[in-house]
């Protein structure tokens, strides 16, 4: 047995059970990772027959002792507190099989009341069991601040005193868009730099199983299952995001071959049962027009108008520039560079639009492709300008130095 | 467990209301108070005079006090008023926040009360 991955798989389960008996998130962390390490030192010479039953056991009796050592402590101060389990009580749950509150605890860790990036941090640190030191590094902060961002929310989820419950369905759609931002934040995270750093893809994996373990706890959701569909397809390109050169290649000018096919049929899979389901929104969109992109790889040509089509319905539901601009992108390739650029020109500009990467890349190409070199060239230039990451930086510089040469 | 809901509203909101308004949102709020009452989860609330009656006591890092014509805080929002209620958690009292009557840019800001 390997007793690493046993325990891994069995984490999820043991500390979301743990977390909503005692609605303490630190108490069930802790009682797990104590479990933990006595499972390693006993399991070599015994086995387990069931490696998350034993975990269970072992971490709720270290949860119970933990607990009753800071009661006695607090007593003076608390008043009442809640019943504790009897050694009988304990022996009986400790027996029963373990309840599945994987998503109390989701809905506990992305709680709106909660700040986005420290929802994301915590549900992948409570949830998954990724290190404060892995959290760190993905999100780009110190070690000490991504301490203190856990810290401050799980503080006020005790303080504040945010439910251990599953909302109820009439509050279902604002909590599930709370998860579902949380996840999108996640993987964009895990997406955003994979070109600069080649350690992405563990986290990256955490999040598409997170979205996953997601879709199972909800099945009949249509959002939830278009998210989880999305990371996958996003997912199935990374060996194809870099040429061999370590340039940026956009997706429709990928090598299919090095597409991941397992990735992109576990996305469709989920993507078919989302379009089952009543309602659609942006998530269950974007994974629609991912889908467009990655039918490329059977029809050798990547389907622009359809695309187009979508981006306009996504407009719709998730309004915004980032949407509108790779509309334009869309209806430059579907119906003409002309197309695009007035597509471009019609965004309205609630910023700065020429300080802003992708809104320059799309004017760059658009131009390219309508033959208007000079405006081209300004755009790339203007582009560069703007500290584009280093694959991307390597792939407009190639596109400026094809028509800059006479 | 105890939330205060502090109401933040642009005062101006207030200053220039015609009377129909003000009867308007003084009655909401006696119909919410009541609500709460009757469901034995309201433990106080007032409303406040308007920030131009406010005197802040300021303390300087030397200990030394000084007395400050207004508000402390010089935003466009100012503490209007505030109830304190006693619900199970934070779910509940934030839809009772949803519920406050506030003008157009107003603020309600849930605060967990210390346990002593």
């Amino acid at each position: 047995m390997n007793f690493g991955a046993a325990i891994a798989g069995a984490r999820g389960r043991v500390v979301a059970a743990l977390a909503a008996r005692f609605r303490d998130l630190d108490l069930a962390e802790e009682a797990f990772s104590e479990a933990s390490l006595s499972a390693l030192t006993a399991w070599p010479s015994d086995p387990p027959r069931d490696p998350a039953a034993w975990l269970w056991r072992a971490a709720l009796r270290r949860a119970v002792d933990a607990r009753r050592r800071t009661r006695t402590r607090e007593n003076a101060v608390h008043d009442a507190p809640p019943p504790e389990p009897t050694p009988e009580d304990l022996a009986m749950l400790a027996d029963q099989p373990i309840p599945d509150e994987r998503l109390r605890l989701i809905f506990v860790c992305c709680h709106p009341a909660l700040a986005l990036e420290s929802r994301a941090a915590l549900t992948l640190k409570v949830v998954c069991g990724l290190s404060t030191e892995r959290l760190a590094r993905a999100f780009l902060v110190g070690e000490s601040a991504m301490l203190q961002r856990i810290t401050r929310a799980k503080k006020k989820i005790a303080a504040a005193a945010v439910p251990f419950e599953v909302p109820a369905r009439a509050a279902w759609p604002e909590r599930l868009e709370a998860v579902l931002a949380t996840l999108e934040i996640a993987y964009a995270q895990a997406y955003e730099d994979a070109a600069l750093a080649g350690d992405c893809a563990d986290f990256a994996a955490e999040v598409l199983r997170l979205s996953g373990l997601l879709a199972e706890l909800v099945p009949d959701d249509p959002e939830v299952l278009g998210l989880a569909a999305l990371v996958r397809f996003a997912e199935a390109r990374r060996p194809a995001r870099l040429d061999d050169g370590g340039a940026m290649a956009p997706i429709s000018e990928q090598d299919v071959a090095a597409w991941n096919d397992r990735l992109i049929a576990e996305g469709a899979r989920r993507l078919d049962r989302a379009a089952r389901e009543k309602g659609t929104g942006p998530y269950r969109m974007m994974a629609a027009i991912h889908a467009a992109h990655l039918s490329r790889r059977e029809s050798g040509a990547t389907p622009w108008p359809a695309i187009a089509t979508l981006y306009d319905a996504l407009v719709l539901l998730r309004p915004g520039p980032v949407t509108a601009v790779n509309r334009a992108v869309a209806i430059g390739e579907a119906h003409g560079p002309q197309a695009g650029l007035a597509a471009l020109a019609a965004i309205p500009a609630g910023r700065d639009l020429s300080r802003w990467l992708p809104w320059q890349v799309a004017r760059a190409g658009l131009n390219d492709r309508a033959g208007r070199r000079a405006e081209a060239l300004a755009a790339y230039d203007a582009a560069l300008a703007l500290d584009p990451p280093p694959a991307e930086r390597l792939y407009l510089a190639r596109k400026r130095a094809e028509i800059a040469a006479p | 467990m105890q939330y205060m809901l502090l109401i933040y509203e642009p005062e101006e909101h207030y200053a220039n209301a015609s009377e129909a308004f003000l009867t308007e949102i003084v009655g909401k709020h006696m119909a919410l108070s009541a609500e709460l009452r009757e469901k034995g989860l309201l433990i106080g609330g007032d409303g406040l005079q308007g920030v131009e009656t406010a005197t802040t006591v300021v303390t300087d890092s030397g200990g030394v006090q000084s007395l400050h014509d207004g508000p402390f805080a010089e935003t466009r929002e100012q503490l209007g008023g505030y109830y304190l209620i006693d619900v199970p958690d934070l779910d509940a009292a934030l839809a009772w926040a949803r519920r406050m009557p506030v003008v157009p840019g107003g603020k309600v800001e849930v605060r967990p009360v210390m346990i002593y």
